[in-house]
């Protein structure tokens, strides 16, 4: 599929960079933290139910002309500051499982909801067979909806030339690496526009396209700042929280889902069904990410002024109460010392992974179900974290 | 400010605000002004033309020029009147259509933040030429009445010409940051007022809204054309990115990159309204071959007036494409007569002086005339796959978009 290979392609070009001096690199807020044990688990679980590893990044492939020609020029972004580098160690370091999860799930969920349905006038799945009970379109769109994330991620990227300081590097690499970035990011946004015209479903680009449109607005709302960081504006509800995490991510997972049941002919309720599933596993995993550095105090702080316990704690508390100068640690120790905010948090996380649950009720008891119910559970379970 | 005092009609004069409007050039309308209708044209120039930029343009507009006599060039052609005639003007035919264009591609931009409809709709301010909508309406119209002698544009095929300009928008939002442009039809580019991020990521908002509207036309084909459209701009940027180490191999490699970049967008944009128009495929494929050679043509002439426009006309600076390294027809043409060139280009101009000394290389040769040859084979090429349509006011109207885009100033 030509979709696999230019992806493929891609990461193969990543692979070429050295990734040794990442850790100064421009920071910008993503979902890069690490997982429990638990999660690891219930994924590696679920691998095996679809059929093959979601990883991509393993494979060999060969590069296209365009491909080769950038990999040369990216060579030159070794030892600058450029994130494009902090994005393509994610992709190597986490590479087998935090960045593929969003794959993984459509297709589990493709495989929960089963064969195509009995009265289907306007889908021609004749030449179809499924495979590990997923139908090729379905794990194309697994595997586009993964192109769309990562070009949303690289860029992000994209550095504000008029705001580098000293400690950034030189004007030129900084240049030079948005260009690279710009043009991989577009590279992987065509590619997946052409792999969704090759799916002839007009519907589903529609549904994608709303996604891709949602994902870019969310770098422009009152949660963001100019750079991507993280930022608290005044009089701000958790309504801010959702609708920001819905934009960010929970509108590619459920539109995904919701296009997967789509492209199998599936009716309108079970495509709402996955609609909501992918919506508030959405939901789920966010709150998760954003609990981490108040249980973990190792884990990277960045974003945090945008997350939810602050969020929640500065609606409750009235806008002075955080102070968004005074630094993360002392963010941090506001807000555990206040318990009160951090189990109201888990809480609500909990109940995303129960509403996420109750939506696959309507499927059929099935591996793939299993999986994604531990999957869900490994996502809304708190456990002290070995520190 | 030139002044030819002839006599002016109503209806000449709205054209003339037209076209003053949106940036047309008139040549080829022979029109005049009254005492009255040049006191009035000189208050609508006073309050329209605050900048030197457009004064300057209005000058050179407002001068009337003939058309050059295309009888010679297009021997046999009956209706040679009709090519100078105000009824079959290419932008005054589909007039109606064009005017508020902007506004609805507005509409389809559905940002609901404050800052993202700002960034979005930047460039759709009304300054552009439409230049592309206007070619793809025209074709949809001869289309349509070769497929059914009807004289009408379907609403499918108007979207296509309102996609077509989004893409074309988000493309040079992404260009702007690629070539670190500093303005824009006379403004700050946008990467200059909301820096890099915001650009690239407002331009990949106005291409996902391009798509969602594309899908709601409900034809697979066309979404498959226009997906083709978006792929090959980004091949484009990326074959502009590397070079060949033959020459032999520099110019196809030159024209290939072209129709990528620009000639694609009108080519398939063509082809998409031709099977919206229920079309049989020779036609889809005339559509195609004619939206092509346009593009390359309108190319051509673009690296040709690079070298010798000044920037005040262009509302971008000039010699642009040899600071950015590009090596384009002017240049590699005259690298035949002095292969000193060569080694410039192979350095993308990094040199100190090499801008300056290929600029003046290019001068002394005939690059330029030999890009202008080539432009004019091109417009012909899409002439002759016109007249295999049915003849109407439409396909005439094609024609004179063939030779605008040779006579094009800026």
């Amino acid at each position: 599929m030509q979709v696999r290979k230019t992806f493929i392609g891609i990461s193969r070009l990543l692979s070429y960079i050295r990734v040794a001096h990442t850790q100064n690199a421009r920071c910008f807020v993503s979902w890069n933290q690490p997982k429990t044990s638990d999660w690891k688990k219930a994924v590696s679980e679920a691998e095996k139910i679809v059929g093959y590893p979601t990883s991509f990044m393993s494979l060999r492939c060969l590069l296209s002309d365009e491909l080769a020609n950038v990999a040369l020029q990216v060579r030159k972004l070794v030892g600058t500051k450029h994130p494009l580098l902090k994005t393509a160690r994610g992709f190597l370091d986490n590479g087998k499982h935090s960045l593929q999860t969003r794959g993984l799930m459509i297709l589990l969920i493709s495989k929960a909801a089963g064969a195509k349905s009995e009265n289907m006038e306007n889908v021609d799945h004749s030449a179809d067979e499924m495979v590990s009970g997923i139908y090729p379109s379905q794990r194309q769109l697994a595997e586009i909806t993964e192109m769309i994330n990562t070009a949303n991620l690289v860029h992000r990227g994209v550095v504000n030339l008029d705001t580098l300081k000293d400690t950034d590097g030189s004007l030129k690499d900084m240049e030079f690496g948005n260009k690279i970035a710009v043009l991989s990011g577009d590279f992987l946004l065509t590619s997946a526009s052409t792999g969704l015209a090759e799916l002839r479903n007009t519907k589903v680009v529609e549904l994608v396209s709303m996604a891709i449109g949602d994902m870019m607005s969310a770098e422009f709302t009152s949660l963001r700042d100019r750079n991507g960081q993280g930022v608290l504006p005044e009089g701000v509800t958790f309504s801010c929280w959702e609708r920001q995490t819905f934009l960010q991510s929970g509108s590619l997972l459920s539109r995904g889902c919701r296009s997967a049941m789509e492209l199998a002919g599936h009716n309108e309720q079970v495509q709402m069904a996955a609609e909501e599933f992918g919506k508030n596993i959405a939901y789920a995993r966010q709150m998760n990410e954003d609990l981490l550095p108040f249980a973990n105090l190792g884990v990277d702080p960045n974003g945090i002024l945008s997350s939810a316990p602050v969020i929640r704690y500065a609606e409750v508390h009235g806008p002075q109460s955080i102070d968004t100068f005074s630094g993360h640690e002392k963010i941090i120790a506001t807000i555990i010392r206040d318990n009160e905010t951090i189990e109201w948090c888990k809480e609500k996380c909990r109940d995303y992974g129960r509403k996420a649950i109750t939506a696959l009720d309507s499927f059929e008891p099935s591996e793939a179900k299993s999986a994604l119910v531990n999957i869900v559970q490994a996502t809304t379970a708190f456990k002290p974290v070995k520190s | 400010m030139a002044t030819t005092v002839l006599s002016m009609s109503g209806t000449s004069i709205k054209m003339l605000n037209y076209c003053l409007k949106n940036d047309v050039c008139v040549h080829g309308m022979k029109t005049g002004f009254t005492g009255a209708s040049l006191r009035r044209l000189s208050m609508y120039l006073k309050h329209s033309c605050h900048k030197t930029k457009k004064e300057s343009l209005c000058t050179a507009k407002v001068r009337s020029h003939g058309l050059p006599y295309l009888g010679q060039r297009f021997k046999g052609r009956q209706a040679e009147k009709d090519l100078n005639s105000p009824s079959t003007h290419p932008y005054t035919l589909v007039e109606n259509h064009l005017n508020g264009i902007t506004c609805r591609i507005k509409q389809d931009l559905k940002a609901i933040d404050h800052e993202l409809l700002h960034v979005s709709e930047y460039y759709f301010d009304g300054q552009g030429k439409l230049f592309r909508p206007m070619l793809i309406m025209l074709m949809a119209k001869a289309a349509n009445f070769h497929e059914t002698q009807m004289d009408r544009l379907l609403a499918s095929q108007e979207k296509i010409a309102m996609i077509a300009e989004m893409i074309h928008t988000a493309s040079l939002m992404h260009d702007d940051v690629i070539d670190a442009a500093d303005s824009r039809r006379g403004k700050p580019s946008i990467n200059q007022v909301w820096g890099q991020r915001k650009a690239i990521i407002g331009g990949d908002f106005v291409m996902a809204m391009a798509s969602i509207e594309l899908a709601r036309i409900r034809n697979e084909d066309v979404v498959s054309v226009v997906a083709q459209i978006t792929e090959d701009l980004v091949r484009g940027e990326f074959m502009q990115l590397g070079s060949k180490e033959r020459e032999e191999e520099r110019f196809t490699h030159y024209l290939n990159k072209s129709f990528k970049k620009t000639a694609s967008l009108l080519a398939n944009s063509c082809k998409a309204v031709a099977i919206l128009g229920q079309c049989d495929e020779g036609v889809e494929e005339v559509a195609f071959e004619y939206g092509k050679n346009i593009g390359i043509s309108f190319q051509l002439i673009d690296d040709l007036l690079d070298f010798t426009s000044c920037d005040h006309v262009m509302g971008k600076p000039t010699a642009a494409d040899l600071k950015l390294g590009l090596a384009t027809a002017p240049v590699l043409f005259a690298a035949k007569k002095y292969p000193e060139l060569n080694a410039m280009i192979m350095r993308r101009f990094t040199e100190e002086g090499d801008v300056e000394t290929a600029r003046q290389l290019v001068a002394k040769s005939d690059g330029v005339a030999e890009t202008r040859e080539l432009a004019q084979n091109h417009s012909r090429e899409a002439v002759r796959q016109i007249h295999t349509l049915t003849n109407s006011k439409y396909t005439t109207a094609l024609e004179r978009v063939a030779d605008m885009v040779l006579s094009r100033n800026k």
